[in-house]
């Protein structure tokens, strides 16, 4: 990882409106192979928004979205995942009623002729949770809805390595979960980052963003206030970012950043 | 004036540097081997049909072969043939371990040690049982290669001199050269500070894997460090430097330290200066106390989020410190340390940003440890195998001599 490693995704001068109400005003955010960038903000920022707009959930209603330098026009899940970004929401696209493997390649079998390839898709997820040292999962064949809140993270992170994805966005990942269980899924998304994956980690805790990110990127009321480096700022400057979009001469450039 | 290196001298170095590729690694093809040392094809060939010879590796199809191509071998260590024992003389157990070539665990025992004053004699006496029992159950044949002891305090390097384990109250006791004759493997015991060994392990096997620099910090009962600096484990003159526990962070009217001073950095970030902070008394100790009171903080209470804050606040100055002399890549965080720094990160890195140069600091990784509680054990295995990764088939042969029949 370098520190200077060039975004793969650049977003900017993002404008996005729910009817009367714009929720992202003129956004600007980089995401970073190898690096783990925090997105952080009060409640009702803009952070998911923002995330299911580069995810293709939201259509965005101006300014740019670059991948790889290259402008691209996202419409829906399916175009973000072929660019290779995978979104894991906080309440997770998993399927109780299947079990890891099944949810892994849902919608995305691999199949020999007609029938299924168990074989191979078995060995797959398998080798990608072992690639990941995930070790707390005992069978890939076991049903989703008896997995713990971390564990499906876990499976939810793991499916999005095993389809080559470069950009994975995570969104609250840690909420709900012990500290033993958020001690785990933080290695996992350090490691995917190590490997060179861009990885982008919403959270409220202070103690998770600054324990595995590499930036921090602030909104306040749906504007970016600052995306700074990890080494450069200090956790109170972070909470004064977040609850008044400054902090000296960091942040947006009027006091509650609502010129319009 | 030195002549240059002999042909001898050339292959016993190219077979000990292959030798350890495949020890740290695993499993390699004879491809990527000849891209890592440089050497042509038909050199490696030999090196590894020599090592094969020796019962060293062996050659074999990789385990998941992909479907498309046909699988090339891969060279492996052969776990089978040279073994090490580890030891770790830690604050309430006994560990012993066999660890063959490759690092696999062969065997591995341990026993409670209850607090307080343990006689070097009884420790060294329960170890040597061990390794009786480890040695009896191997495989006729194998040879040990070397033994590694891990204890927490200051060793001297020279010959394994115990100076002070404050923890089983030692006093300059000749630990290493009585274990070596305890054992009487013929193989000379190397002791050394439980913390350097975890960051020895990092460095090879863990979350420091690549990283020529780093710092290694370790919570238990205290904080222990080690230091790796352009790929060397630090030790000063005599073997005795990384303690970075003591270094001096609160001296005027700091809080006391088990080494008789004040204001040491283990006495204000602590296993006993976190309990103490949280509210507790001195009943509550080790780990599992010091996962209550980072669960405790992350369910909201305000007196355990006060502790870890105050806590955080100490380590970041004391790391803001260590950043600032030796410009680590890596700071790794293991033991209790772990817990406490996913439970502390704001204050830790805040106060490294505020104090740390920004050149010292700028590429600075903070990372827990991948080992675990495993890291100090790996490292004495790995401090046991150098011998043998230096001179391979000198080594396997002198061992294999004085445990002949
Ligand atoms: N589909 C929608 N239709 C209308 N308004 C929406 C929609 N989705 C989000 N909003 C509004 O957009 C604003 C930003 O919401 P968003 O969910 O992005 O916030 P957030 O930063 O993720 O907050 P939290 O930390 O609580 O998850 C909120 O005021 C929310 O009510
Ligand atoms: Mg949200
Ligand atoms: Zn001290």
């Amino acid at each position: 990882m370098t520190a200077t490693a060039t975004p793969i995704v650049q977003l900017r001068g993002i404008d996005k409106s729910f009817g009367p109400v714009q929720v992202l005003h003129d956004v600007s955010f980089d995401i970073r192979p190898g690096e783990v960038t925090a997105l952080v903000g009060d409640n009702g920022a803009g952070k998911s928004t923002l995330v299911k707009c580069i995810g293709g959930i939201h259509p965005i209603d101006g300014g740019a979205y670059l991948f790889e330098d290259e402008q691209v026009h996202v419409h829906s899940p399916r175009d973000a995942a072929a660019l290779g970004v995978e979104i894991v929401y906080q309440d997770l696209a998993l399927c109780d009623n299947l079990d890891i493997v099944q949810n892994m390649f849902l919608g995305r079998e691999k199949r020999r002729g007609l029938v299924l390839d168990d074989a191979t898709m078995e060995e797959m997820a398998a080798k990608t949770l072992d690639g990941l040292s995930v070790r707390t999962v005992t069978s890939i064949r076991q049903q989703v809805a008896s997995l713990s809140g971390g564990q499906r993270q876990t499976v939810a992170i793991a499916k999005a390595v095993l389809w080559n994805s470069k950009v994975v966005i995570l969104d609250e990942p840690t909420a709900a979960l012990g500290v033993a269980q958020t001690a785990q899924v933080l290695e996992l998304v350090r490691r995917l980052a190590d490997n060179g994956i861009a990885v982008v980690l919403i959270s409220h805790n202070m103690n998770d963003v600054f324990a595995v990110s590499d930036r921090i990127a602030a909104l306040y009321l749906g504007r970016m206030a600052a995306q700074v480096k990890a080494s450069d700022v200090t956790y109170s400057q972070v909470v004064e970012l977040i609850t008044s979009g400054r902090s000296g001469d960091l942040g947006l450039a009027t006091a509650n950043g609502v010129t319009l | 004036m030195k002549a240059g290196p002999s042909l001898e001298e050339i292959r016993r170095h190219n077979l000990g540097t292959l030798l350890r590729h495949v020890h740290i690694s695993g499993s390699l093809s004879r491809a990527v081997l000849t891209d890592r040392m440089g050497l042509n094809r038909s050199t490696i060939l030999g090196l590894v049909s020599e090592l094969a010879s020796a019962g060293l590796v062996r050659e074999e199809l990789p385990r998941d072969t992909g479907r498309a191509g046909r699988p090339s071998l891969v060279v492996r260590p052969e776990s089978d043939q040279a073994y090490v024992l580890a030891f770790d003389v830690g604050v309430d157990r006994l560990i012993a371990a066999r660890i063959g070539l490759g690092g696999a665990f062969l065997d591995r025992r341990e026993t409670p040690l209850p607090p307080g004053h343990r006689s070097a004699a009884e420790v060294t006496e329960a170890l040597a049982g061990f390794a009786r029992q480890m040695v009896g159950a191997a495989r006729e044949g194998s040879v040990c290669v070397g033994v590694g002891a891990a204890v927490r305090g200051t060793v001297r390097r020279l010959d394994g001199m115990v100076r002070a384990a404050p923890y089983v109250d030692w006093l300059d006791e000749e630990f290493g050269e009585d274990l070596t004759r305890r054992l009487g493997l013929g193989v000379p015991v190397t002791v050394e500070n439980e913390a350097s060994l975890g960051a020895l392990a990092e460095h090879l096997r863990g979350a420091g894997a690549g990283c020529q620099d780093l710092v290694y910090l370790h919570g238990d009962i205290g904080i222990g460090g080690g230091i790796i600096s352009g790929g060397h484990l630090l030790g000063g003159d005599a073997g005795y430097g990384g303690e970075v526990g003591h270094m001096v962070v609160n001296p005027r009217g700091g809080r006391r330290c088990g080494c008789g001073g004040r204001g040491c950095l283990e006495a204000e970030a602590g296993e006993r200066a976190l309990l103490e902070a949280a509210g507790l008394g001195p009943s509550a100790t080790g780990r599992e106390a010091v996962r209550a009171v980072v669960e405790a903080a992350d369910r909201g209470d305000a007196g355990a989020r006060g502790a870890l804050h105050d806590i955080g606040d100490w380590l970041g100055i004391g790391v803001a410190n260590l950043v600032n002399l030796l410009n680590p890549r890596t700071v790794l965080f293991g033991g209790t340390l772990r817990e406490v720094f996913l439970g502390s990160a704001a204050q830790i890195r805040s106060r490294i940003n505020t104090h740390a140069l920004t050149p010292t600091r700028e590429h600075l990784r903070l990372r827990v440890g991948a080992l675990g509680d495993d890291a100090v054990l790996i490292g004495a295995a790995e401090l046991a195998f150098s011998q043998l990764l230096v001179g391979p088939l000198e080594a396997l042969a002198r061992h294999a001599a004085v445990a002949g029949p």
